[in-house]
């Protein structure tokens, strides 16, 4: 029994030994995501423009229909995303989006740090998810 | 009737049917992709290859395959199935697959198949397309790359639309649909091959990049335009109308349309629309709020009741029900003075029909000209306003070999379909070719006297109207006229065509008369099958007859309103829904009444011409954002809906005149549609068939299928009588355009952007000009200067030109008369 005890408390204690904390210092420390964790989205750029071609089909299967798309025609006679947002606010991080997108134009970042004091602030534009 | 067994189902179906139909008809779907239910069977895809029991061995086509008594059919199986996935592989070898950006997405026949095979992989490698783009017209674009090689786009274009802009070139892999010389399309823009496209290879391009399909709310409506009442399904986002929807499930066009209904529906939207009512003060029309507008029109239209009198005008774009609120509107104010569209353009109904078959309206519908045997179309300008029935015209002649007699001063669409014989007379003498057919039936022994009165009247005045002599006066041979003739008696089923409308009213009585005398004598009003058709320019000019917007009692017509306005004897004029100085004959005339009439109110979406001379203006609504009926030309009641809301204050018409009767003291209620619609019934006793909401998808026919004639009685007319001069002008509709409004729309304007007068290559050459040449046209103490058009369809001495630009001013020329004697000079 004493054994049992033992045995059960050493875990206890390694666990208060220097270097051997689960907390991290956050801010100070700051943790890497692993590559599937689903953050901020990213628009993926190609040589001139985005990749996105405006296909409607992450607007189309977002479940908080947070993504607004308006298609137009740039110069070249391409279809281009003219308008493209992400109403951060609403969104749930689910990564349908990515999953849909025909091109593999949207992709999630690690970035968590998402918090901000208005709310238009939340609206990810075009310009904001290509950098 | 055949029997036959399908995947186990008992199945009787007429024995014209196909395997595929008889699958349909109990519920079996087969996949197809280059069927189409209006089209005949082709078999290009091979998609809905069958196993029929009978023919082993082989997997036969569905689509193409007609029934035979005791067949057995399996429509699946697992080596249909891989047959089927390797012909989706075959097709998928050279396609593009741009799916992301191409507007098909989301309702591709290709893709739904894909999915429904699924189709995952390829085993078959092969070079993709890569055909430019064909963008050479501003409506439609081709993208040969997505081509799946149906046929579907070249034989509507044939079949229905009658004008064959494509055929197959090249073999083997290089097979692709080409335009004449591959130049790219110019043609009518119907856009027939845009809805049948099962792939994104023909697509709209007003539509391009502008949303996907299913983003649209679909609101299914009548066509503003034209009397042809096709059915057209808005394609709405965002409380605009982005695009018009290919539905073939209800109405009477079975999914046809023609460029006005099909890419002119901007105008809805344009930026130019009024929004607020207004007002003018010291000289300008400044905006004013609702209630104010209002008080001003009610204070003066109850003044000039008080003095000379006000009359009001209607145009034919506004429901039933706007019209019955209008005409009990009339009452409350206390005048007689009602009418619409110009007051004279459509006596041919109501005075010219009345007379002699005692109604006033088309005795068939449409449907049954696709069965007639023998269709004589007067004017050839009928296919200009009412191309769908034109397209009608084209099914009979190409499913049925119906005979196709086109009486008219000039070439048209029609005189170029399969057969058709062309009655070619000088302008205005259509009249004596009408009667001298009446005449060699009479003389001939073919004609139906049996319960017609008048005959010996008609007989005796019908005495300088031999073949011969008409001949001469013409210019269309005996032979042809009296071959003419017998066969229009001859035939089983025959049919009458003519269209009526401001640019036609010259005659119109008379032609009228002339063509029901015709009708009379060879049997066709009140025969199963046959009939006479008078079609109104407008979306609702039937109802506006059916609903009496006439003068009233003792009233004044249209042109009486506009003389005694001229002359100072009307104190205020209310114009809803027209634009009389732009589109009514005699323009000079108008323009004086419109600056003496003391009160002028104009109530429109746009600042019309006339609208800018008025007092008060107040903001109507389009079709697209109301509820209610229009009635069609064959009396057809169809549902017009709501598909978006008005621009700012704009008002339904129904509304304003409600308010405005209200401010009159009178209870007058717009309770809603349906309300109305029973109240009509109670006033129209045609209009007692069905309530509001018994209006189903093919809408209520008042009056049946083939309306009896009332009476049948042939009345004697004069005939034309020849215009001198060297050159003659008549004036008409154009394709593209229909009233004024279609000006206002991006499509139909960026086919046909400027007025023109069209002459003949002959003439052009004398006169030494080109195409886009100006030509001073002198008549009536007018001169104009407009674009010269060359082309083959008039013959030598005649001109025509549209009637749609108000910039143009052919109204000053042209003062309701049918032909118009002028000078033409470069
Ligand atoms: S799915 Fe991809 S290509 Fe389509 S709109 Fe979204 S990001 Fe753009
Ligand atoms: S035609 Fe159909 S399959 Fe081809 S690219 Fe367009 S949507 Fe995709
Ligand atoms: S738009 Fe009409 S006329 Fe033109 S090619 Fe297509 S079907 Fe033929
Ligand atoms: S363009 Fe369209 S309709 Fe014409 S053959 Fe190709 S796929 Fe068929
Ligand atoms: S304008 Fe006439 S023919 Fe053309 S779509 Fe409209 S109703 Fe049909
Ligand atoms: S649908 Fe039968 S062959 Fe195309």
């Amino acid at each position: 029994m004493f054994k049992a005890f033992a045995k059960g408390l050493s875990i206890t204690f390694k666990h208060m030994l220097p270097g051997h904390s689960t907390t991290v210092q956050y801010p100070s420390v700051k943790l890497k995501p692993s590559d599937r964790f689903r953050g901020l989205h990213r628009l993926v750029p190609s040589q001139d423009r985005e990749k996105c071609v405006a296909c409607y089909l992450c607007p189309t299967v977002c479940p908080a229909k947070c993504i607004t798309v308006e298609a137009a025609e740039n110069d070249k006679g391409e279809k281009y995303p003219k308008v493209y947002t992400i109403d951060l606010l609403r969104c749930i991080f689910c990564g349908y989006c990515v999953e849909a997108c025909p091109v593999e134009a949207i992709e999630m970042t690690g970035a968590y740090e998402l918090a901000n004091y208005e709310r238009e602030d939340f609206q990810f534009t075009k310009q904001r998810l290509l950098k | 009737m055949v029997n036959l067994t399908i995947d186990g189902k008992q199945v009787t179906v007429s024995k014209t049917a196909t395997i595929y139909e008889a699958a349909k008809e109990v519920g079996i779907s087969i996949p197809v992709l280059c069927y189409a239910k209006k089209l005949m069977p082709y078999g290009a895809c091979r998609f809905c290859l069958v196993q029929v029991e009978q023919m082993k061995g082989r997997l036969i086509p569905a689509c193409t395959t007609p029934v035979s008594e005791g067949m057995v059919v399996t429509t699946i199986s697992d080596e249909i199935k891989k047959v089927r996935k390797t012909v989706m592989e075959f097709l998928l070898v050279n396609h593009v697959l741009d799916c992301p950006v191409c507007d098909k997405g989301g309702e591709c026949d290709l893709q739904d198949l894909a999915y429904e095979l699924e189709s995952t992989s390829n085993r078959f490698e092969g070079e993709k397309f890569d055909l430019p783009t064909d963008e050479v017209n501003p409506l439609i674009e081709r993208n040969m790359n997505r081509c799946v090689l149906c046929g579907r786009c070249a034989r509507v274009c044939d079949e229905v639309v009658g004008y064959g802009s494509y055929s197959f070139i090249n073999r083997g892999f290089e097979t692709k649909i080409a335009t004449a010389y591959d130049r790219g399309l110019s043609c009518e823009f119907c856009g027939q091959c845009v809805s049948m496209c099962p792939v994104g290879a023909i697509l709209p391009r007003p539509f391009k990049f502008k949303a996907r399909p299913w983003q649209l709310k679909e609101v299914d409506s009548v066509c503003g335009y034209c009397g042809n009442g096709c059915t057209l399904t808005l394609g709405v986002l965002n409380n605009k109308v982005e695009t018009i929807r290919f539905n073939d499930k209800i109405g009477v066009n079975d999914g046809n349309l023609c460029v006005r209904g099909r890419f002119g529906y901007s105008y809805v939207n344009h930026d130019e629309r009024l929004t607020k009512p207004l007002l003018r003060k010291d000289g300008e029309l400044v905006e004013a709020e609702w209630d104010e507008a209002l008080q001003v029109v009610a204070d003066g239209l109850a003044n000039a009741q008080k003095g000379q009198g006000a009359g009001i005008l209607s145009g034919a774009r506004l429901t039933n029900e706007e019209l019955f609120v209008l005409k009990q509107f009339a009452k409350t104010l206390g005048t007689q003075n009602l009418d619409h569209s110009g007051g004279e353009c459509y006596k041919g109904v109501t005075e010219g029909l009345k007379e002699t078959i005692g109604i006033s309206a088309s005795t068939g519908t449409f449907p049954q000209i696709e069965k007639a045997n023998v269709i004589l179309a007067i004017r050839s300008d009928f296919y200009e306003t009412h191309p769908v029935v034109g397209m009608v015209v084209n099914q009979a002649i190409r499913r049925n070999e119906a005979k196709l007699l086109v009486l008219a001063d000039k070439r048209g669409k029609l005189s170029k379909l399969p057969g058709a014989k062309t009655l070619l007379t000088k302008p205005g003498l259509e009249l004596d070719i009408l009667n001298a057919m009446a005449r060699v039936l009479l003389d001939e022994g073919l004609a139906q006297t049996e319960g017609v009165d008048g005959i010996a009247d008609l007989q005796a005045a019908l005495a300088n109207f031999s073949p011969a002599q008409v001949a001469e006066r013409t210019g269309v041979s005996a032979e042809q006229l009296q071959a003419a003739a017998r066969q229009l008696a001859g035939a089983k089923n025959s049919a009458i065509l003519m269209a009526y409308g401001l640019p036609y009213q010259g005659l119109n009585k008379e032609l009228a008369t002339a063509a029901a005398n015709l009708a009379l004598l060879a049997g066709i009003p009140g025969r199963e099958g046959s009939g006479l058709y008078l079609c109104g320019e407008k979306a609702n000019s039937q109802g506006a007859i059916d609903l009496g917007i006439l003068p009233q009692g003792n009233g004044m017509g249209a042109q009486a309103m506009f003389t005694a306005a001229a002359a100072g004897q009307l104190d205020a004029l209310y114009v809803v829904g027209e634009d009389p100085l732009s589109s009514y004959p005699d323009r000079d005339r108008i323009a004086k009444a419109l600056d003496k009439v003391p009160f002028l109110v104009v109530q429109d979406l746009f600042l019309s011409p006339t609208a800018q001379q008025a007092d008060v203006v107040l903001p109507a609504t389009s079709f697209a954002e109301k509820d209610g009926t229009f009635t069609n030309a064959e009396r057809r009641i169809q549902r017009v809906r709501r598909g978006i809301s008005s621009p700012g204050q704009a008002r339904a018409d129904g509304a304003i005149l409600t308010a405005l009767a209200g401010k009159l003291g009178s209870s007058l209620a717009f309770t809603g549609p349906a309300a109305i619609f029973a109240e009509i019934g109670k006033a129209v006793p045609a209009y007692a068939t069905c309530s509001f909401n018994e209006i189903g998808p093919q809408g209520v026919v008042w009056g049946g299928e083939s309306l009896q004639p009332a009476s049948r009685k042939v009345v004697a007319v004069a005939g034309g009588s020849e215009v001198e001069g060297d050159f003659r002008l008549v004036t008409g509709s154009a394709l593209y355009h229909s009233g004024t409004v279609s000006t206002k729309a991006k499509g139909p304007m960026a086919v046909l952007a400027e007025p023109y007068v069209e002459l003949s290559r002959e003439d052009a050459k004398a006169l030494k000009v080109a195409d886009g040449d100006l030509l001073k046209v002198a008549g009536n103490g007018v001169e104009l200067k407009l674009k010269a058009k060359v082309g083959n369809r008039l013959p030598k001495g005649v001109l025509f030109a549209p009637y749609h630009f108000a910039e143009a001013q052919v109204n000053r020329l042209y003062k309701g008369e049918a032909v118009i004697a002028v000078k033409v000079s470069k």
